[in-house]
């Protein structure tokens, strides 16, 4: 296989906590990038920004012989050097406000989406 | 010393040099060249290991920056060199066959080999005999790790 390190991808994640087994795969796709030296951005809208709010992720447990929660799975993402924003327009979705947020995320607007994904190698969508 | 260490079941060959904090090891070899794993530490946290991805052959690697990507159905990350160089070899019965990784990470399961570009200094910041012992013994408690499990046997 071909190294594609310095490449550019960004994951769109549109699903929640009311959809568990959605939630694990886009951040472990996320870290597989950062873990072969791309840059990698994780963007939570619609459903999927919920997820972010604290005390919600450390209840979604696909395996519970496993200790590792979708908390886990954020913080493993984050300290693998990935970038998580969510978008300003879905928080209101969902009553959050910033002071809602776990930390490590940051708000960007919708223009900002179109500016990513234009300027990202690839996008992928979930 | 024994040449071989237990703690919580996790073994370390004391003839090796470890980075602890990236649970990796290099192995000087007698032409001057530089073998690089995964530990047995490192192979136990992220489970049975279903893919490795390894870097090219040609390959110029600071020391820090990863030689493999790693993933077990519960974890994926990089290996990270302990020391700068240029691949010169991978191990592609790995590349095959990740599981080796599991059952013998310090032999079958070596990951590349290195021509070192700055040996001296960087062996220097490693970590062997003892002190290596005494630091992972550190490492184990201060980060809570279970007792390593090697349900496929071993091979040192």
């Amino acid at each position: 296989m071909d190294d594609f390190e310095g490449k550019k991808i960004l994951v769109i994640q549109t699903h929640g906590v009311a959809t568990p087994t959605r939630t694990y795969s886009p951040l472990f796709y996320a870290m597989a990038a950062a873990a072969m030296e791309m840059e990698v951005m994780v963007w939570f809208t619609m459903d999927g920004t919920n997820q972010l709010k604290k005390g919600e992720a450390e209840k979604v447990q696909l395996d519970k012989s496993s200790d590792v929660t979708l908390k886990t799975m954020l913080e493993q993402t984050l300290d693998s050097e990935v970038e998580l924003r969510v978008c300003q327009q879905s928080l209101a979705l969902w009553d959050m406000t910033k002071d809602d947020l776990i930390d490590g995320v940051e708000i960007l607007g919708a223009t900002s989406i179109i500016d990513l994904a234009l300027n990202y190698d690839h996008v992928m969508y979930f | 010393m024994s040449e071989r260490e237990e703690i919580r079941g996790c073994v370390v060959l004391t003839n090796l040099h470890y980075a602890v904090d990236d649970h990796t090891w290099a192995m000087i070899n007698d032409d001057g060249t530089v073998t690089v794993g995964m530990t047995d530490v490192a192979q136990n946290l992220a489970g049975a290991v279903l893919h490795a991805k390894i870097k090219k052959v040609g390959a110029v690697r600071a020391k820090g920056k990863p030689v493999a990507t790693v993933e077990s159905s519960k974890w994926v990350g990089p290996v990270k060199t302990p020391v700068s160089g240029e691949i010169i070899e991978r191990n592609e019965a790995v590349a095959a066959e990740a599981q080796i990784l599991n059952r013998s990470p310090y032999k079958k399961g070596w990951l590349v080999k290195l021509q070192p570009s700055n040996l001296q200094a960087e062996i220097a910041e490693l970590k062997t005999g003892d002190a290596a012992v005494a630091a992972y013994r550190v490492k184990i408690e201060k980060d809570g790790l279970k007792a390593c499990e090697h349900l496929d046997g071993f091979e040192d």
